[in-house]
């Protein structure tokens, strides 16, 4: 049986681990050039940094990643900066690309995709300006390659990852500026009891934010972000505190972030029907707990299928190597699968309560000023979306070909959430009913084939 | 008030109700199964081409070229009109007497506007063309248009026009009236009508069959893909002789791939699906032209679903079997440039019986023998 994994992140490599186990020889694509994923991303080669120092108290759980990645790599097809483009469900095939031009189509049987998340982003003036980046790229420039975005950086955004990458920031010699969160504690405060789902999670973010403030780095709750002022790089972040005062911090970059949405992307080309998930503010591909889509041969697993974290990620990796094995007949561990299940079904209620104490801010995109840069790719403003939702562009896909909104070498990844906020707004309706931006083919930008 | 119901929202639809609103004492009903220009007519690839032009299609083809010379008269908007050129590049000098005899069965028939040039007036009107390419056929005054922003003059020229635009609306029934009338029928509403278009595209056959009336005609799913912004080369539409391409730069930089490569088509679902290994196809011949492009990245691709008669030129005309209701559709993948003359003498044909625009090639009779 053929079998393909695409992604070599935390759900990538445990998925492959069960299946190695089984005795199969999956096919593994990775688009970086090497696997851990964004959140146990490794530093190139040569460089000497210590686990403790690039993943902090994650070290233990990259260390036993890692490990097992290089155990796993020997014993599969391992294709690493390879892109899977395409896929063509019918007849079962995937379109990949290695390192930027070798193109490949491969045959799958059952097919697990472990594609990960990216940042939400929030647009407000000034975003475009070199040294604004999201949360999760200012952590790769340290983790991976040990520089910072900044010597005196601002960030912006809500949830975990705001406080962690600020933390990391600060550790480094890079002191943030100032920690812009959009939620009130007051709304972290109503979600606390669902966040003793996972008790060492939950205190563990109330010590970043305490050890944030020893460190006297100044963070606002409840805040909002104004605009990102500067001559053709950042110098400062005009901003309004929950007393609706307005502020202006001198900085040097600015990294934002709101959470993440999935990288859906190929379960959408594989046919996978997708929802709006409410609580999460995001469209999920459709899955149930094990990972199993309801098209045939193909599973989901990670934050690809629904924002988890880490630790979730390898639970449903496994899991969904699981359910493959035993949808073909084939040997899978009863024990180990009893053990996921419990654990995902604790973990999703952490999660619950996690999409709840920080929500994303829908109301600050819906008020975005029409002159705000909306989709800078193709750079259309708000007011230019909302000229288009005036005339015939009530859905996604209908505003997108009326206002290239979402056109762009982003293809709507980044602009896309926004957007849609954006439209509801002019429109009068929830944010789900203007619906998503249909997957084509590319999913990302490749060269055109012929290629020198 | 005479009252007109035209089934279709695409471009030819529009155009049609533009056309018929515009005319005194009729009031137009345009229904739109899904949304204004949903398949093709949102996004072809915009051209607005005389150039090698079927020649039966060729006097339709140049009075809608004069439209489009004013198209804001006609509609209020440019339709991001440019005027570049289309250009049919020869790449041996066998296509290259093959692009003269074409040019000498057009001036034969008292047309001027397709002219054969040099290599040296080739590399002066595309210098980045690869150099092995030794003349072309040339038409300075076509060029190519935004669709989506066609569709949408066209839209609200014809509700300036006082039409009404019912959009998620597909008709189930076409009957005759007691009193005469025609009848069609929603799954909402039914509306009595004098006058009825079948512009369905795709979906005209089955509007026909609802009318007991059989035409032949299939359909297909060009695809195309988009690249990223390039730095501005080239200002024509440009095709070669002996393969299929169609390759143009737009506005923004953007350079569209096409050709007719055929995408995979579901008409019950109502879409269709890229294949991208035909598409490889025309992406390689592109950067053969163009060797700049070569290494620029594919942002996109689509389909979008046409009707295609069997020899590639549209059924315009009266049904033979419900007098009143008026077919236009089966453009074939080139109806774009024809929508606003075409729309011109199907609303001709009903509001007055007949038209002194050269649409008499498109009757179905032609399929009789």
């Amino acid at each position: 049986m053929k079998v393909a994994v695409v992604g070599a992140g935390p759900a990538g490599v445990r998925a492959v681990e069960q299946l190695v186990r089984a005795g199969l020889e999956p096919t593994w694509l990775e688009e970086s050039p090497d696997g851990g994923g964004r959140i146990y991303q490794r530093p190139p080669a040569g460089f000497r940094r210590g686990y403790r120092a690039i993943y902090g108290a994650d070290a233990g759980r990259a260390r036993r990643l890692h490990a097992t990645l290089e155990a796993l790599k020997p014993r599969c097809d391992w294709r690493p900066d390879t892109l899977v483009w395409n896929i063509r469900t019918r007849e079962r095939l995937l379109d990949t690309q290695t390192a930027g031009r070798r193109r490949d189509t491969l045959a799958y049987d059952a097919l697990i995709l472990c594609t990960g998340a990216m940042d939400r982003i929030l647009p407000i003036p000034g975003w475009t300006l070199p040294g604004v980046t999201t949360l999760g790229g200012a952590q790769i420039a340290l983790k991976a390659q040990g520089v910072g975005i900044g010597a005196r950086p601002v960030f912006i955004g809500t949830g975990p990852l705001l406080v962690l990458a600020a933390l990391q920031y600060a550790k480094a010699g890079a002191p943030p500026a100032l920690v812009l969160d959009t939620t009130s504690f007051l709304t972290k405060a109503m979600a606390a009891a669902g966040l003793l789902w996972n008790l060492p999670t939950f205190l563990r973010g109330l010590r970043y934010t305490a050890a944030l403030r020893m460190k006297g780095v100044a963070v606002a709750e409840d805040a909002t972000p104004i605009a990102i002022e500067g001559e053709g790089k950042v110098m400062a972040l005009r901003w309004r505190d929950s007393g609706w005062r307005e502020h202006v911090t001198p900085c040097d970059a600015v990294a934002m972030g709101w959470g993440l949405k999935p990288e859906a992307q190929l379960a959408d080309l594989a046919g996978v029907p997708f929802r709006f998930d409410a609580t999460g503010h995001n469209w999920l591909p459709e899955r149930d707990a094990a990972g199993r889509t309801p098209v045939p041969g193909v599973y989901l697993a990670g934050d690809g299928a629904g924002i988890g974290g880490a630790e979730v990620a390898e639970l449903a990796g496994a899991r969904a190597a699981l359910a493959l094995l035993e949808d073909h007949a084939l040997p899978a561990d009863l024990a180990l699968r009893a053990h996921l299940d419990g654990r995902l079904r604790t973990e999703a209620r952490f999660r619950a309560a996690l999409e709840r104490a920080f929500p994303y801010p829908a109301h600050l995109a819906r008020r975005m000023e029409d002159a705000t840069l909306l989709c800078r790719c193709e750079a259309i403003t708000a007011g230019e979306l909302r000229a288009v939702a005036r005339y015939g562009g009530s859905e996604a896909n209908r505003a997108k070909a009326l206002s290239r909104v979402g056109m762009g070498r982003c293809q709507g990844r980044v602009c896309g959430p926004p957007a849609a906020e954006v439209l509801a707004a002019a429109l009068g309706v929830p944010v789900e009913q203007v619906g998503r931006l249909r997957g084509q083919p590319p999913v990302k930008p490749i060269p055109l084939p012929g290629a020198a | 008030m005479n009252r007109a119901v035209v089934i279709g929202g695409g471009l030819h639809g529009l155009s049609t109700a533009l056309h018929l609103a515009r005319t005194p004492g009729w009031q137009v009903t345009v229904l739109e199964r899904r949304h204004v220009g949903r398949h093709s007519s949102g996004v072809n690839a915009g051209g607005v081409r005389r150039l090698g032009r079927d020649v039966r299609e060729i006097a339709l083809s140049a009075v809608a070229f004069e439209m489009w010379s004013n198209i804001v008269a006609l509609v209020g908007d440019d339709c991001g009109f440019q005027p570049g050129g289309q250009v049919k590049v020869a790449e041996n000098e066998a296509e290259l007497r093959k692009l003269e005899g074409r040019a000498a069965q057009v001036r034969d028939l008292g047309w001027t506007h397709e002219e054969v040039v040099d290599q040296a007036e080739v590399r002066r009107l595309l210098p980045a063309i690869a150099p092995h390419v030794v003349g072309a056929l040339v038409c300075r005054g076509d060029g190519s248009a935004d669709p989506m922003r066609t569709v949408m003059a066209f839209r609200r020229a014809a509700q300036e026009a006082g039409a009404a635009i019912v959009e998620g609306s597909g008709v189930t029934a076409i009957e005759r009236s007691a009193a005469g009338t025609l009848r069609v029928v929603t799954e909402e509403a039914s509306y009595e009508a004098e006058r009825v278009a079948n512009c369905a595209g795709a979906w005209a056959t089955r509007i026909a069959r609802m009318a007991g009336e059989e035409i032949p005609c299939g359909v297909k799913a060009s695809m195309m893909i988009v690249t990223e912004r390039l730095p501005h080369f080239c200002t024509p539409t440009v095709g070669p002789t002996g393969r299929p391409l169609s390759f143009k730069q737009t506005a923004v930089g953007t350079v569209v791939i096409g050709g007719g490569h055929q995408g995979l088509n579901d008409p019950e679902r109502e879409t269709s699906t890229v294949l991208f290994g035909s598409l490889a196809h025309a992406a390689r011949i592109a950067g053969e032209l163009f060797p700049c492009v070569k290494g620029a990245r594919i942002m996109r691709s689509w389909t979008g679903t046409e009707a295609r008669t069997p020899d590639e030129i549209p059924v315009i005309g009266e049904s033979r079997t419900m007098p009143g209701l008026f077919h236009s559709f089966g453009y074939s993948g080139h109806g774009f440039q024809l929508s606003p003359a075409a729309g011109a003498a199907v609303a001709e044909l009903m509001a007055r019986g007949a038209t002194n625009l050269p649409v008499a090639p498109f009757t179905q009779a032609r399929f009789d023998a």
